[in-house]
């Protein structure tokens, strides 16, 4: 088929993997802000998740951020936050910061709900005997509820971690960098390898995102609770 | 910052490019579920299937979508088809997961009871099991429909008659124009939300036997 | 539950790519196309109103369909009948074709490029008016290195920062002009939208120091920038003239259609179009009402 001859042509042509604008560059830029953003969004989200959790206070807030964080655009999030920016830092506010804070907003809901759904519905009677045992609020968290509620924390990161990887896509229409570049600007010229290309591009790197995750999520769930660490992940939204 | 009195000019097409929003929408959301639920017939029927079309269903899904329309352009070119088809794509995991988990949520006895009494499996599966999968197929249209009122901002990059109030974002981003942007922006999450709690209320009336909601 | 269903029907009868013509008589409907920048999206909207005050039925649909490289396959399949072409760039970035400083020959050359695909287009009468790619630099820098001519800007390329339309690395007079005949091919190039107001917007706030706009932007005048001098005219002579599908002019009383058109772009010339541009895009008036407004001043509708 034409089409898969023309995109493997553009994926091995070395042009394209040397210089500015080439493919490492996009892929070095998606990756960097997307981790920076996922380092934040968890830095907000989780410590937030995992307190109204525990202290079963607010829950009510956490699901309708989750319906919220659901419901809400992509693109949406990046056209209001990008006025704001851009007045304030004129050079960075276009090209960084819109896309950067937006996602950040759109991963914090489904870290902080799933921090919260884990730790609130680890056994009671489990953190009761705990507590029992004259373990502090601060170590029943750690030493028990994190490891049980783990799975389920580690879904919502995965969660927001695609919709990152997602989002950064999408910033590439109003100029910040990444692999979207390549879908943009070869729909403006017409390119189909490179629109292509960009597509496997783009596609593997999200597709790799989920399964690294998904990995990790296996990886330190303690063998007792794997079962039913699958039938509660949660739900992202596409993006 | 805004420009209210552009904003007053503009109404009109305003309510242009919602409507086309919605239609957009509507139409994805439609033909989406058609074809899950033709697919989830298939896949509960023939064991065997299921896998594979969860699986890939689940693939599509975690592609960025601005990558699926992008791939159609060389395909079907600007064309509506190059809006609708990635839409439709991204709703058949929603969907597929929600009937199959509403096909696997009846209880066994009352499947039992029905071949009892006699049901063919296929009329098992249309007479019994679908219909009381139908609050968990429900929740799965509100999923849906509000994912895919998401994904219609993003159909602007096809050009300017898509988009729906994703083509005020685009056309104020061109022109650094700030009102314009929040003009595509703020609607464009409204109807979102709005349309979320439309069919949370529609959802809760239409299964008033289903008590707690169930969340997908 | 009935009104939401009309309410999708009726947005996706909007939606839809209407092809039906208005049934028969000698003015059926013309689909009308152009790119997706403000310059040729007020020019396509002006030729569709007067058509329209002239009882042609006018499908927009195809206004601001993409970029060239969409456009031009789309007037070829005649997904679109009449789009408004840059007749330099659009036979050099278009067709490949060779494009010169000479209106009357880039005229002719594209029509003969477009014969020579099967003869279905027409190119009709141009505007005096020309808008060519122009690069252009805040005042301040073509201070500090004597900056007059595209040829000045090749001995300190590395040392700007540069943003070029996204389609300029395969516009044969973007990229390779520059780089054939100036020896301009730089390291530090950001891609945006061609002649948008990201891009001036760009130069403004010192994100780049070199952008690609267009000669009629009127950012330029604006904010006082300094148009560098293309010494080796390497860039077309860009008038603007309307490319007509002949299937579709074989429908219509093809000379009072042709000079209904003709009429209109005789009257456009360069500080004309540069104000069009400049109501679009900078007093962001409605097209629709930048096209009606000249249209009337200058007799052409009442």
């Amino acid at each position: 088929m034409n089409l898969i001859t023309v995109t493997a042509e553009w994926l091995t042509d070395p042009a394209h993997w040397t210089g500015p604008g080439a493919i490492p560059q996009r892929l070095v830029e998606h990756m960097g802000l997307s981790a920076l953003a996922l380092i934040i969004a968890i830095a907000i989200a989780l410590p937030a998740g995992l307190a109204i959790g525990h202290t079963r206070r607010g829950s009510a807030l956490a699901a309708n951020l989750a319906n919220m964080g659901r419901a809400i655009p992509s693109l949406a999030v990046i056209g209001i936050v990008l006025p704001f920016t851009a007045a304030i830092d004129p050079q960075l506010g276009f090209k960084l910061y819109p896309t950067l804070v937006a996602m950040i907003i759109l991963a914090i809901p489904p870290i902080l709900v799933n921090a919260e759904a884990g730790v609130a519905s680890v056994d009671a009677d489990l953190v009761e005997s705990s507590r029992a045992m004259g373990m502090g609020e601060g170590l029943v968290l750690a030493a028990v509820e994190i490891p049980v509620a783990l799975p389920v924390i580690l879904a919502g990161i995965r969660s927001g971690a695609t919709q990152i990887v997602a989002t950064m896509t999408l910033g590439a229409i109003f100029g910040s960098g990444g692999l979207g570049r390549f879908l943009v600007e070869g729909i403006a010229q017409n390119d189909d390898g490179k629109i292509f290309g960009g597509v496997v591009l783009v596609a593997a790197l999200a597709l790799a995102t989920e399964a690294a995750f998904a990995l990790l999520q296996t990886a330190l769930t303690s063998p007792g609770l794997r079962s039913s660490v699958n039938r509660r992940a949660a739900s992202g939204v596409p993006t | 910052m805004i420009n209210w009195g552009w904003i007053v000019e503009h109404l009109d097409e305003l309510a242009g490019r919602t409507a086309q929003h919605v239609g957009l929408a509507a139409i994805a959301v439609a033909v989406g579920f058609a074809i899950s639920l033709g697919l989830a017939i298939l896949a509960a029927r023939q064991r065997l299937t299921r896998g594979p079309l969860v699986t890939v269903a689940g693939i599509v899904y975690t592609i960025p979508s601005l990558a699926l329309f992008a791939a159609l352009v060389p395909v079907t070119g600007l064309s509506i088809l190059t809006a609708e088809v990635p839409l439709v794509l991204y709703t058949l995991l929603i969907f597929l997961r929600n009937i199959l988990a509403g096909i696997d949520s009846v209880a066994p006895e009352v499947l039992e009871a029905a071949d009892a009494m006699g049901y063919q499996r296929a009329t098992r599966l249309v007479r019994v099991e679908l219909p009381l999968a139908v609050p968990l197929i429900v929740a799965g249209v509100r999923l849906a429909t509000v994912s895919t009122l998401g994904l219609v901002t993003i159909s602007g990059i096809l050009g300017d008659r898509f988009g729906g109030l994703g083509f005020f974002i685009f056309e104020g981003y061109r022109h650094s124009f700030a009102t314009e942007i929040l003009l595509g922006a703020v609607p464009s999450i409204l109807l979102a939300i709005g349309v979320d709690r439309l069919l949370v209320i529609t959802g809760a009336r239409l299964t008033p036997w289903a008590g707690a909601r169930p969340s997908a | 539950m009935r009104f939401p269903r009309m309410l999708a029907l009726g947005a996706s009868l909007l939606v839809l790519l209407s092809a039906c013509t208005t049934g028969g008589g000698s003015k059926p409907t013309i689909k009308i196309g152009s790119v997706g920048f403000d310059e040729a999206r007020v020019m396509a909207e002006i030729y569709a109103q007067v058509l329209e005050a002239n009882g042609y039925t006018v499908d927009r649909a195809g206004i601001g369909l993409g970029s060239r490289k969409v456009l031009l396959p789309a007037l070829e399949s005649g997904q679109i009948d009449l789009q408004p072409e840059y007749i330099g760039s659009g036979l050099a970035d278009g067709y490949g074709g060779a494009s010169t400083n000479d209106s009357v020959t880039n005229r002719t050359e594209l029509q003969k490029v477009l014969d020579g695909k099967g003869g279905g287009i027409t190119v009709l009468d141009y505007t005096p008016a020309q808008d060519t790619n122009a690069l252009v630099v805040r005042k301040e820098t073509a201070d500090q290195y004597s900056l007059v001519t595209w040829g000045d800007l090749a001995a300190v390329q590395d040392e700007l920062k540069w943003a070029l339309a996204a389609n300029c690395p395969t516009n044969p007079v973007c990229a390779e002009a520059l780089r054939v005949v100036y020896g301009i091919d730089p390291q530090d190039v950001t891609l945006l939208d061609a002649c948008s107001t990201p891009m001036a917007d760009a130069l403004l706030n010192k994100t780049v120091d070199v952008a690609e706009l267009c000669s009629t932007g009127p950012e330029i005048i604006v904010n006082g920038w300094v148009r560098l001098e293309d010494d080796k005219g390497t860039q077309p002579a860009d008038n603007i003239a309307p490319l007509v599908r002949n299937d579709y002019l074989a429908k219509v009383d093809k000379a009072a259609f042709s000079k209904l058109l003709n009429d209109v772009s005789a009257k456009i010339d360069t500080p004309t179009l540069a104000q069009l541009y400049y109501d679009v895009a900078v007093g962001l008036k409605d097209i629709k009402d930048v096209a009606a407004d000249w249209l009337k001043a200058n007799g052409f509708v009442t």
